[in-house]
């Protein structure tokens, strides 16, 4: 069944997968974020970042070439959600953890997963929601899903 | 040392029938500490003594035939022969205490003592075959966190054994739920040690734990990311099981769902294998090293969802039927323990 494409604001780069965006850093930026720009070097600020959450049923954060990432995207496919799925690069790795600990609540760590504009969890919420059956439902509420 | 083995496997086969054996059998073991048993033989004996002992209705073998004279049994004799059983339980259950102890120091002494051998060896200074090192692992390095989990392991092993037949006795005299209940828990909590044990270990040596190196061979062979697939844990669960039809339905989502989580790990170990690989590749081995962090997660992610699958099982199952399943795994696991014992033992084509 054809799932909506996530909306996405930057242009992915063409190595990764179609829904994987690239966080690189920025030395200075005290402006407000400037629009898009078909570049990779877009900057994250907190609006940003509320901007993804909130625009999206599902999103997943997580540091670049993370494995456990992978798991979890795999994961959700499976149960047919396509996450986009923000890569972060190392250097902003602790800047965008606490951005997003202002978004969503407690203590976030990579991976990490934002469902309904809230913060899920990381793997292993994934996994025991899914497990005891509780996770299907929960993307349903989001809109994630349609069946 | 055999006669005692011997003679305590067969009493073993035979249930608790053999009160007078066994007795003379601890009288046997005094507490000297001199006699390093094999625990293994010491936990059964441990066992049957406590069925001996907390079941006083068999009654001593010394007064058993005054039980049989004659048709009055005059109440103070029976009381008094209730308080003698009660006494000597309780001396038998202290004289246990201390020798146990006893035996696990004299335990660690006999590990510490290995490694000092297969030290000695390895410089050369001492050439011996009696002494099994086997405990220092398949790299003969001396891991102290690996040591320490391989010793508790197998304790951990000797108690599943321990519960196993708990659930089993329990089972065949159709005990109440509660009492039933509280073995599954038991259970169930003893293999969540198991997985923190790991958790440890994982951080001293992950390849050995990937590699399920402190398994038999038989068991090797089943090893996804360090233990059962939690599918494959699901179906031994519930092998010849009365479900009810919402049961079954159940069962049904929660092996679809363990199959999906199953599939994902799988596929980020195969993704973390192609970094590896090329990161090796590149001649990068320091940063090889710092990815191959990543295991480390991968076996806690792999432990945890076989706990979630356990804790998600109990749920579905009744208590009787958790027991019953809780019995398949752990006799499938001794099984698959004496599949490996005999395939080492069978004998050889002459070359």
């Amino acid at each position: 069944m054809q799932q909506a494409l996530p909306y996405r604001t930057w242009v992915p780069p063409t190595s990764s997968s179609s829904s994987t965006v690239v966080v690189a850093a920025n030395s200075d930026n005290p402006q407000p974020p400037l629009p898009p720009q078909n570049s990779p070097n877009s900057i994250k600020t907190r609006a940003n970042l509320q901007k993804l959450v909130s625009e999206n049923p599902v999103i997943v954060f997580g540091g670049s070439g993370c494995c456990m990432c992978h798991v979890v995207k795999r994961l959700l496919l499976g149960l047919g959600v396509n996450p986009p799925v923000v890569a972060v690069d190392d250097p902003l790795e602790v800047a965008v953890i606490r951005e997003l600990a202002g978004i969503g609540g407690s203590d976030p760590q990579f991976p990490v997963v934002f469902v309904g504009g809230k913060q899920f969890g990381g793997l292993e919420r994934v996994m025991a929601t899914h497990i005891s059956g509780e996770l299907v439902p929960i993307l349903k509420q989001a809109g994630a899903l349609w069946l | 040392m055999d006669s005692p083995t011997a003679q305590f496997v067969t009493s073993r086969r035979m249930g608790i029938f053999e009160p007078i054996h066994q007795i003379s059998m601890w009288e046997d073991f005094k507490v000297d500490g001199c006699q390093i048993a094999s625990a293994s033989m010491i936990v059964e004996v441990n066992t049957k003594i406590d069925n001996q002992s907390e079941d006083s209705s068999q009654g001593t073998p010394r007064s058993s035939n005054k039980f049989h004279q004659g048709t009055s049994k005059p109440p103070d004799k029976v009381l008094r022969r209730l308080a003698q059983n009660r006494e000597a339980a309780r001396k038998s259950r202290l004289r246990k205490k201390a020798y146990v102890q006893q035996l696990e120091t004299s335990r660690l002494k006999l590990v510490q003592l290995e490694q000092e051998v297969e030290r000695a060896r390895q410089q050369g200074l001492y050439v011996g075959d009696g002494i099994d090192t086997r405990h220092l692992g398949y790299s003969g390095n001396v891991n102290s966190g690996i040591n320490t989990f391989e010793m508790e392991y197998e304790l951990w092993v000797k108690e599943q054994d321990r519960q196993i037949c708990e659930l089993r006795t329990a089972l065949n005299c159709h005990v109440v739920d509660r009492d039933l209940r509280s073995l599954v828990d038991g259970s169930m909590k003893h293999y969540f040690d198991l997985f923190q044990m790991k958790a440890t270990a994982a951080k001293a040596d992950v390849f050995y734990l990937m590699h399920g190196i402190w398994k038999t061979s038989a068991e090797r062979f089943f090893s996804w990311i360090g233990g059962f697939r939690p599918t494959e844990l699901l179906k031994i669960l519930v092998a010849q099981l009365d479900l009810a039809d919402q049961q079954v339905y159940d069962v049904c989502n929660l092996r679809q769902s363990c199959q999906q989580a199953e599939d994902a790990l799988s596929q980020g170990m195969d993704k973390l294998q192609q970094i590896l690989a090329e990161t090796v590749a590149a001649g990068q081995v320091t940063l090889a090293m710092e990815k191959s962090e990543a295991l480390v997660r991968f076996v806690n992610q792999a432990d945890h969802l076989r706990q979630v699958t356990l804790q998600q099982m109990s749920r579905i199952l009744t208590t009787h039927q958790a027991a019953r399943g809780l019995l398949n795994l752990g006799e499938y696991c001794q099984r698959l323990r004496t599949l490996s014992s005999l395939w080492a033992t069978r004998p050889c084509e002459p070359a």
